[in-house]
């Protein structure tokens, strides 16, 4: 922990259900406490959620936190919000995988979720545009287009377009929809002359794609922040009393997710990969080689996307997880019910039914970040030969072998247990070569992530605490027979040795963390430095302890029981 | 279930004609508006591959020009050689339009007719207020129950019972000839070989407790994925009140359905399930015309 004292910040995290609070003193979280999210009927005032959970700590450390009119001044308050569904958009662009993916990182790094995406070249005829775009009723609008000083016709025909489509924001039609501008800027004039005075509340920022071969995300985020406060989160109940107790912005959960994801992977030098599995959208977050990025699935999820999943996967992809004794039939109608009346309590079928949908909610997901996080399209790369050879221009940033963390967070593994958690982690990521797997149980990256910029090295210190470390995974990346020798563990510092079967799972609980170097001598597979190439490893154990999983990678055993082989039990074999 | 009033906006996306005047009294059937909207079908004929000769000599074989009207299978282009014993030609794909004709390259462009696109009422009531060129607000008094979820889109026909209590499952034996242009109120589930039926006897909609999801899926052809419904074009409009698999429907919405039996139903199977959730209508309009 750091040593230097630092102030009183009190954080509070608004979600659909619940809104937290988290009271930190002096580099430690000194209260905490949970209470139901007030903004839907009958209560209507988001703030008396956020009173109920800041008494709770009151009452709980006998102090005073707040005043008549919001907190005392000597505890900073940091709010963020996902209430409502989080925060809705809409993007346009000219070229879809050019201007529009750009808008699409900006948004999507700003916490959003994606309705929709327009662009000149997507399929749709302008009348179909207009009338998806009528219908889409998001928060914000974000359109893109053109480089600098490059296409500006398609631009002023896209803007023709949304002027014509008369869009209506989701909080009502007595408002003007956040209308953000961040195209080509020689022509912002022209888009002002035709979207300025039509229903809209346009907002010049600069350009997200400024040159083919750059991107400037950081102004539209900004802007998106600004508009979710000024125009949209005050149209939610109470959030204007809200914004009046703290002086600092209310910001959109989802982005300091990736904000504490990112600031986390970078102080511990990783690679990292997080899934965040929630009821209608599956959120991937990545951090390679210091690049952020974040992808959103929307419609894939547990509840309202759980239909899409079975859709997307196929049932018998679904099916491949869950017991025989699980009839198609019945699968499908709980599926079909978790989709149209989500339920918070839930059965122990259901349970398990839903942590089969999550493996593939993961896997579909991961499949979508792998065309976010990737290098920029349309700009030529020269190639040579030996790059050829290196796959030095591998088309997507993600690659499990080079992942250290892997961190698994939200619904899909809230009603699971570590066990359960894992198995889901293990099998929809298939990690490969060493890899520290966690959960964040409690969530807290979101009402940490706003701490960061007021006081970085707590907020990482207590992210890194509330973690939960499940263990370390060593999986060899390859096929061999069944049976036959995978790789041999030395765990030098306790002079054992042991060698792993290929086709097994195998949890070697531990009574301490710290392992100790570990070389690992793979047969004929890969772990890291080549086909049948050692490596060494520091290795910490986790809750559950180490898990090697020689199941084979691209893996096809799914119905696989693991094996449990306690530490004491390892021979000398080497 | 309350009395309540009932807004519905009608509107095209195009401009088009609106057909009602403020004050109006519609029907569910009274068009609103019309509009056409420019086709999607574009096809460009290499004229030149069809006739066998150089690019640069089509237009002297052209019989259709730009702006020249098509019909499927026309003659656009004809090409005689060997003394007229030999003819090629080339025919249009699509009814359409000639938009285009390169000389130079013996290419020609064919558009589709604009197709046109109608909001009728849907629901009796008042026209309250006309949006300029595209459609209409009509309002009307009576009764809205939502469904859990729906497939298909508006429809409205008299309302029917179908089968004798909420937990009885509708089968393909209890729908009959006279169902015909009908909203059923069936039971507990919907079987595959009802809703067929169903099809095959031209009832309207369907309102059931529930159905089992496979059998959805096979009456559809296609799994339901993301839970957005409303413009499947079914033959008929499904809504599910309960849930899938075997569900009866609740005993005070049955004997609701009971009491208005024989009156007007307008329904609607569209569904948006998200947190803007849009869950299917039944409407019963009371208010007189």
């Amino acid at each position: 922990m750091s040593s230097e004292k630092r102030g009183k910040f009190l954080l509070v995290d608004i979600t659909h259900n619940d809104t937290k609070a988290i009271l930190i003193e002096e580099n430690k979280i000194t209260g905490k406490s949970k209470s139901p999210t007030t903004v839907d009927e009958p209560t209507l005032d988001v703030t008396r959620g956020v009173q109920d959970a800041i008494r709770q700590i009151e009452t709980a450390k006998n102090i005073k936190i707040t005043t008549k009119n919001g907190v005392k001044q000597s505890v900073k308050l940091l709010c963020s919000s996902s209430a409502s569904g989080g925060l809705h958009m809409i993007i346009t662009g000219v070229i879809g995988n050019i201007s529009g993916e750009s808008a699409q990182r900006a948004a999507l790094g700003a916490g959003a979720l994606l309705i929709d995406t327009f662009s000149k070249d997507d399929k749709r005829p302008p009348y179909k545009k207009i009338a998806a775009m009528r219908q889409s009723k998001p928060d914000i609008l974000l359109m893109s287009g053109g480089t600098d000083g490059g296409a500006s016709s398609q631009v002023l025909e896209m803007a023709e377009i949304i002027k014509r489509s008369d869009i209506k924001p989701r909080y009502g039609t007595e408002y003007n929809l956040p209308l953000i501008y961040a195209g080509n800027i020689s022509i912002q004039d022209q888009v002002d002359g035709v979207l300025g005075e039509n229903g809209y509340a346009l907002k010049m920022v600069e350009n997200v794609r400024p040159l083919i071969n750059r991107e400037n995300l950081g102004p539209a985020r900004e802007s998106i922040y600004d508009a979710y406060m000024e125009h949209v989160i005050i149209h939610s109940p109470g959030y204007t009393k809200l914004a009046e107790w703290t002086d600092e912005r209310i910001v959109p959960s989802q982005a300091m997710v990736g904000k504490m994801l990112f600031e986390y992977a970078q102080q511990q030098g990783v690679n990292l990969l997080a899934v965040d599995v929630g009821g209608d959208t599956t959120d991937v977050y990545s951090v390679y080689n210091g690049v952020f990025n974040r992808s959103l699935n929307a419609g894939i999820g547990l509840t309202y996307g759980i239909g899409n999943i079975v859709k997307e996967a196929g049932i018998d992809n679904v099916l491949r997880w869950l017991p025989s004794s699980f009839e198609e039939r019945d699968v499908r109608n709980i599926i079909g019910n978790m989709m149209i009346k989500p339920h918070e309590k839930i059965t122990s079928e259901e349970r398990r039914i839903q942590a089969a949908i999550a493996r593939e909610a993961i896997k579909l997901g991961v499949n979508g970040h792998k065309a976010i996080a990737q290098r920029l399209k349309g700009v030529v790369t020269e190639r040579t030969l030996s790059d050829m050879f290196e796959q030095a221009l591998e088309p997507t940033l993600l690659n499990m072998m080079k992942t250290q963390l892997v961190v698994g967070k939200g619904d899909a593994f809230k009603n699971q247990t570590i066990e359960d958690s894992t198995m889901i982690l293990l099998d929809s990521l298939q990690p490969e070569g060493v890899t520290e797997l966690y959960l964040d149980p409690e969530n807290m990256a979101a009402p940490l992530g706003n701490l960061v910029d007021h006081d970085r090295l707590t907020a990482l210190d207590l992210y890194g605490d509330s973690l939960e470390f499940i263990g370390t995974c060593i999986a060899p990346r390859g096929e061999l027979k069944t049976e036959k020798d995978a790789l041999r563990i030395d765990f030098e510092d306790a002079d054992v040795s042991h060698v792993f079967k290929y086709g097994e799972l195998t949890v070697v609980p531990m009574k301490s963390t710290e392992i100790g170097e570990a070389q690992i001598v793979p047969y004929r597979l890969d772990v890291g430095a080549g086909r049948g190439k050692t490596i060494k490893r520091n290795i910490r154990a986790g809750k559950l302890g180490l898990i090697v999983d020689t199941r084979g990678r691209p893996m096809t055993r799914y119905r696989q029981t693991v094996r449990l082989l306690p530490f004491e039990a390892l021979g000398r074999e080497s | 279930m309350e009395q309540v009033t009932i807004i519905k906006e009608r509107r095209i996306p195009t401009s088009g004609e609106v057909y009602v005047d403020v004050g109006e009294t519609v029907t569910p059937d009274t068009l609103i508006a019309k509009g056409m909207v420019p086709s999607q079908e574009i096809h460009e004929l290499r004229l030149y591959r069809n006739l066998n000769i150089d690019p640069e000599t089509v237009k002297d074989h052209i019989t259709k020009h730009e702006g020249d009207s098509v019909e499927k299978d026309e003659v656009v282009a004809i090409a005689r050689s060997f003394f007229g014993r030999q003819t090629r030609m080339a025919r249009s794909p699509i009814d359409g339009v000639v938009t285009d004709f390169s000389e130079k390259t013996g290419r020609m462009m064919i558009k589709g007719h604009p197709v046109p696109v109608e909001v009728y009422a849907h629901i009796p009531g008042i026209v309250q207020e006309l949006y300029d060129d595209e459609g209409a607000r009509i309002e009307t008094q009576g009764y809205l129950h939502h469904g859990l979820f729906g497939v298909g889109g508006e429809t409205h026909g008299e309302l029917a019972l179908a089968v004798e209590s909420g937990d009885t499952p509708l089968t393909s034996s209890e729908i009959k000839q006279e169902h015909n242009g009908k909203i059923l109120v069936g039971g507990s589930v919907a079987t595959l070989d009802a809703l067929r039926e169903a099809v095959k006897q031209g009832v309207k909609g369907i309102i059931v407790g529930g159905i089992d999801q496979k059998d959805l899926t096979y009456f559809l052809g296609y799994e339901i994925g993301v839970g957005v419904t409303g413009g499947e074009d079914i033959g008929l409009t499904l809504i599910l009140t309960e849930g899938f698999g075997i569900n009866p429907i609740d005993n005070d919405l049955y004997e609701f359905f009971m009491k208005h039996a024989g009156g007007l139903a307008c329904i609607d199977g569209t569904t948006h399930i998200r947190s803007r959730s849009l869950r299917p209508e039944i409407i019963f309009p009371t208010l007189s015309l």
